[in-house]
């Protein structure tokens, strides 16, 4: 009875240290999350809506450039079809998110589809780069890093909705905190990996989106005509190698 | 009411429009192998969505009005810089965004 105490005991306690482990993961998300919840929040109440919406669509729907996308279309008027449309573009991204989650997320147990349904772009920049630590669960590890960014981004939208104007915090460019965190995820995987061509494929399929694509579609563009690259330069490595085995 | 019920409508589809593209790659792959070609490329897909992350972060940049994206490419620069250099996370990302903010907040570019 004892054992299973003092085991009981550990585990919390494991589960604890895991826990701060993952608050401070996501830390940089927090401070991005915040301002950006709440320049939401502020959109939706500037457009006539309890703050109560801004509660629902953070929790249910979680997705911040869709959120934001869908508030100005609803304060434009476009109808539902229009709405839906627009966010299925737009979210398509998070389908390649998933493709390279499959592996990672094979083996989580039941709390998969709250992992898949909290994919975004930042919660997916940090699992893929943030190792769980030694001697310890992987499906909590990600489920905290999950749920904490879910959190900060319905905490952030909700204060936006229900200070609406009144604060005049001069948050201005702090959602810079965001591209920061992207820089030194990426830094990361150049570390992490050898590849280095999908950093060149990414550059150039970045550059073009950017030049021929609205600010809106840009990331899927990307994303689209960088995966294309890569199956391009993979078909075309592996006839190279066939010609060579040929010759020999 | 019937606006009540319209908003509530509306954030219905919406969540569901966006978990199915999450969960779109489960459905299909779930019980099968994926293809070959998806399981070369799967590797490489992270680290070219992170660099397309930092790119898309560029999106709204104005290039060719003053002051012509300086202060977002220097900060990213002193980002990635700093990370290089120390390889903290939390310095390079405290360090870049409060310089981020200094430099937009104080028009610090204005002379472009």
């Amino acid at each position: 009875m004892a054992m299973i105490e003092v085991e009981e005991r550990e585990t919390g306690e494991q589960n604890k240290d895991l826990f701060m482990i993952a608050l401070k993961a996501t830390i940089p998300v927090f401070l991005g999350y915040i301002p950006l919840g709440m320049a939401f929040g502020f959109l939706l109440d500037g457009a006539g809506y309890h703050w109560i919406y801004a509660f629902l669509m953070s929790l249910f729907i979680y997705a911040g450039s869709g959120q934001f996308l869908a508030v100005a279309l609803l304060a434009a008027g476009a109808g539902l079809t229009e709405v839906v449309v627009a966010t299925l573009l737009l979210n398509l991204r998070h389908s390649f998110y998933g493709l390279s989650m499959l592996e990672k997320f094979s083996d989580v147990g039941k709390v998969k589809p709250y992992l898949i349904f909290a994919l975004t772009d930042e919660t997916y920049a940090l699992l893929t780069i943030t190792e769980v630590p030694p001697r310890s669960s992987k499906s909590r590890f990600y489920f905290y890093i999950a749920a904490l960014d879910h959190l900060y981004w319905i905490v952030g939208s909700v204060l936006g909705a229900v200070l609406g104007s009144v604060l005049d915090l001069n948050l201005e460019g702090m959602s810079f905190v965001l591209t920061a965190l992207f820089v030194v995820l990426t830094i990361e995987q150049y570390f992490n990996s050898n590849v280095r061509f999908p950093f060149i494929a990414a550059v150039g399929a970045g550059i073009l989106s950017l030049m021929f694509f609205r600010p809106e579609n840009m990331l899927l563009a990307s994303i689209v005509i960088g995966t294309l690259i890569l199956i391009a330069r993979e078909k075309f490595v592996k006839e190279n190698l066939h010609v060579k085995q040929d010759i020999q | 009411m019937t606006d009540t019920l319209q908003i509530l409508v509306t954030i219905t589809a919406l969540a569901l429009a966006t978990f199915a593209t999450r969960v779109l790659p489960f459905m299909c792959f779930g019980s099968r192998e994926p293809p070959l070609m998806l399981l070369t490329i799967e590797k490489n897909l992270p680290p070219m969505i992170l660099m397309l992350l930092v790119i898309y972060c560029l999106k709204d940049v104005q290039w060719l009005a003053a002051p012509y994206g300086i202060p977002e490419l220097f900060s990213i620069g002193i980002v990635a810089g700093l990370h290089f250099w120390k390889r903290n996370a939390m310095l390079s990302i405290f360090i870049g965004t409060l310089l981020y903010m200094a430099l937009v907040q104080f028009n610090l570019f204005s002379f472009l």
